[in-house]
């Protein structure tokens, strides 16, 4: 069955001012973002799609038609589309290796395919790695690709300065990859038991 | 390098979120995504009106065109059934038209009563989209420009005077996109490098000079290309510097360096221009060459009679080559089939006869047809001559079970069993130049853009060079010293970046070049002030063309050699330096930001003494004359864009 917004609106969002569409957005952005997560979509990827479904509609809001359902309704249709075409690009490509430890050598250089994102064991993976950081490297990844935090938040939160924010963040993307590396082999070992 | 860190950040970004298990988004998020699409819409506003207004026109002529064709329809389908019905009440037609279409208005509305809207579907529930085997890499940002009117945009993709028919056969459009859409693809510009964070600059060579040939061809039609057709490389490689032949070594290299004043917010920077000249080979030694060539005539090969071109440019080849070569002949259409078995050139007769049989018809296979070529060119394989497939097709691939991934896969591993490809493209409208480009790259061979018969006589000039590759994984590695260089920038060859960590590494690809061919990468140089000594030492390494030997050498510049000015240096390093910036302002590079058009072309003119015989440059001074005239009216027409609104690719 094809999934619907809650709380639609019956605005007409064709000539609608920026208010408008802040009430809109902000209802509906979690639903979209919920949407994509619950079809086992991985949190960067369902980021992005909501990302590209926002946009997709406020850059053709003349393609709205109240007659066809709510702005809610249309933009529900926009990220089904999405989704498909997403799905539609995966499958016209050969399944890539899943093996995590393949790319952690080349993370500066090859994209991380989505299969591997979307595997249960490399999110416990990560939880690990990201645990065994030290506290203020563990705060500031969080920080910034948890909750989306700017390097200026995050440097109040920390009371550190701005730049100092940049380089700990770099230390600790540095830092989360020897402990991935480190801990791959020997967690592939404990999932095999 | 700053690839490269970007790419890290975006993948460690990716592993972290994976970690979330929330459904909702964090709140900064859901904020930040608000704040940018408000900004988006209140941007946008006028453009889209502008785009809504234009959309508008666009739809109501359509409508009025597909209700001219309803109405047709329905006369001659009234015309032809009711017939004997008039007949029998002896009216004649000619009084009771209006009427006879009153009244077919009415039926059909009785039959087919307006439907309310339909309410939002999903792609799932509307008319799925065809999987597409001639779907680009979805990593790539494919770029269409649609038959429009000149005014729309100051790009302007193809004539706008000319009504280009519609692909015959082959009117699936590739990928869902308009069927006259030209495929580009924007590889964006490179940035300024420091020294401090990155002194190496790696890339594989390039031989090709298809951007430019179709970029002259839009010009020659009254049109600006889109700027992704641009690749500045390949205008710098289309002429010919004269660089001397080297007599024993596989190459030569050539250094030369200038002070260059480029672009309004520099100063005090050097064009440092590195030629690699290849081993010339005589005709007479010229290996014997085993060639496949697959012929696209689909539909949309009938278009401007390009597969007319084709055969003219064939037989053009045909007449070049010697007793002791053989020709095989498959096409493709709807299906891919062998036309001709490999015959030699004693039989010559007989080529030309297959040649001149070639007719277009139904879509594209493309997959079928290169499989065919391939089988074909297997059988016939002779270790130690050239066994080479050559495309002809406007890159169109539409029908088959598989994607270009497939196809290229499988040029790839014919390429690394010896089997090379060159992919010569043809048509304007509806041609693929992604593809195209990366078919040659993948097939070691090369890619050329064909536009007229001139152009496959200069194509086939040296038909040594075309055939006979002298070096493959050509990779060039320049090591810039800190203590001269500041900080550098390659102009062009952004999609032959090599990491500088596999400048070594033997498997990854480099491009290769043929007998006497030679090729051209130009750095723009930020110098620190008054210092002396060694400004870059360059490497080049590469395979041996039968042995696959692995050979590395190098060369140093010193700021002892750079011309103390302009007037000081030759005149082809005076040529190349003009084409770049010519490439560079066409393809609104962000380091052409405040350069001038017009300044160029009076520097080109001035080069037209010194080269006088010289056709190419008389056509590139024509080509930049066109351009700033396209340029200026452009600026004049209502919908010009102000020029602090030109969106510059950034690097």
């Amino acid at each position: 069955m094809q999934e619907q917004p809650s709380g639609s609106s019956s605005l007409d969002i064709r000539a609608g001012g920026p208010e408008i569409w802040r009430q809109i957005l902000a209802r509906t952005i979690p639903q979209l973002y919920g949407f994509f997560v619950r079809r086992g979509v991985h949190a960067a990827l369902a980021e992005e799609l909501t990302q590209k479904t926002v946009f997709d509609a406020v850059c053709r809001p003349e393609q709205f038609d109240p007659a066809k359902g709510t702005p809610e309704q249309w933009m529900f249709a926009i990220a089904h589309n999405n989704l498909a075409l997403e799905m539609r690009n995966r499958q016209s490509h050969a399944k890539p290796d899943t093996e995590l430890l393949k790319y952690l050598e080349v993370l500066d250089t090859q994209p991380l395919p989505d299969e591997v994102l979307e595997r249960k064991e490399t999110a416990e993976l990560v939880r690990a790695a990201l645990s065994s950081l030290e506290d203020k490297e563990q705060q500031v990844l969080r920080g910034k690709y948890l909750e989306d935090k700017s390097a200026l938040q995050l440097g109040q939160a920390m009371k550190l300065s701005e730049k100092a924010v940049h380089s700990l963040l770099y230390r600790a993307r540095i830092a989360l990859r020897e402990k991935l590396i480190h801990l791959a082999p020997q967690f592939r070992e404990e999932q095999k038991i | 390098m700053r690839k490269h860190k970007e790419q890290f950040e975006k993948n460690i970004s990716r592993l972290v979120k994976s970690t979330g298990q929330s459904q909702i988004p964090s709140e900064q998020f859901t904020n930040n995504l608000i704040d940018d699409a408000l900004n988006e819409l209140q941007q946008d506003q006028p453009g889209r009106q502008k785009r809504s207004t234009f959309m508008k026109r666009f739809v109501k002529t359509t409508m009025s065109i597909a209700a001219c064709f309803v109405v047709a329809a329905v006369l001659l389908s009234v015309l032809m059934s009711p017939v004997r019905k008039v007949s029998r009440g002896h009216e004649s037609y000619s009084a009771k038209n209006g009427e006879l279409v009153a009244e077919a208005k009415d039926l059909a509305k009785r039959i087919n009563p307006p439907r309310p809207p339909a309410p939002y579907t999903t792609a799932k529930q509307a008319s799925p989209k065809p999987a597409s085997p001639a779907k680009i890499n979805q990593d790539q940002i494919l770029l269409y420009t649609k038959m429009q009117p000149a005014q729309e945009s100051i790009i302007v993709g193809a004539s706008s005077d000319q009504s280009l028919q519609m692909a015959h056969g082959g009117t699936t459009p590739p990928n869902g996109e308009p069927v006259d859409a030209m495929f580009f693809k924007n590889y964006g510009v490179n940035p300024f490098v420091d020294t401090e964070d990155d002194h190496l600059s790696t890339f594989a060579i390039d031989v090709d000079s298809g951007s430019y040939t179709l970029c002259r061809s839009y010009l020659q039609q009254g049109n600006l290309p889109s700027r992704d057709a641009v690749r500045v490389e390949e205008f710098v490689n289309y002429f010919d510097y004269d660089y001397p032949a080297p007599r024993q070594d596989a190459f030569a290299v050539y250094f030369e360096a200038m002070p260059w004043q480029f672009g309004a917010a520099r100063k005090n920077t050097h064009l440092m221009r590195i030629g690699l000249k290849a081993l010339e080979i005589p005709d007479e030694n010229r290996k014997p060459a085993i060639l496949t060539f697959v012929i696209d005539v689909s539909g949309s090969m009938s278009r401007e009679d390009r597969l007319g071109l084709v055969k003219q440019s064939l037989a053009l080849l045909v007449d070049k080559l010697r007793a002791d070569d053989k020709i095989g002949i498959a096409v493709y259409g709807s299906q891919g089939r062998e036309i001709l078995s490999h015959t030699g050139l004693n039989n010559k007769q007989r080529i030309m006869r297959a040649i001149r049989s070639l007719e277009s018809e139904g879509s594209t296979n493309a997959e079928e047809g290169i499989r065919i070529g391939y089988d074909m060119a297997e059988e016939a394989f002779v270790p130690g001559y050239i066994n080479r497939v050559i495309l002809c097709s406007d890159g169109v691939a539409n029908v088959g079970a598989t994607g270009p991934e497939q196809i290229l896969k499988i040029i790839k591993d014919k390429a690394d069993k010896g089997i090379t490809l060159s992919a010569l493209g043809f048509g304007m409208g509806n041609y693929n130049d992604v593809l195209m480009e990366q078919l040659g790259n993948k097939g070691n061979g090369y890619y050329a853009y064909i536009d007229t018969l001139d152009q496959a006589k200069r194509l086939f000039s040296n038909l040594t060079g075309a055939l006979q590759v002298v070096a493959r994984d050509v990779k060039v590695q320049v090591d810039f010293n800190p203590d001269i260089v500041r900080s550098y920038r390659l102009i062009g060859y952004e999609n032959r970046d090599v990491a500088d960590v596999d400048f070594r590494n033997d498997i990854v690809d480099g491009g290769e070049i043929g007998a006497g061919h030679s090729t051209t990468a130009l750095y723009e140089l930020k110098l620190w002030p008054q210092k002396e000594g060694n400004i870059a030492t360059t490497y080049v390494r590469y395979k041996d063309a039968d042995t696959f030997a692995v050979s590395e050498f190098s060369a140093r510049f010193e700021t002892s050699q750079i011309a103390a000015g302009t007037s000081a240096v030759s005149d082809s390093f005076a040529l190349a330096s003009v084409v770049t910036q010519f490439a560079e302002i066409l393809r609104q590079s962000y380091w052409a930001k405040g350069a001038n058009l017009a300044d160029t072309l009076a520097k080109a003119r001035q080069l037209t003494a010194a080269f006088e015989n010289n056709a190419d440059v008389t056509e590139l001074v024509e080509l930049m004359t066109r351009t700033n005239d396209l340029l200026a009216k452009t600026a004049d027409s209502e919908d010009a864009l102000e020029p602090a609104s030109i969106e510059y690719r950034q690097p």
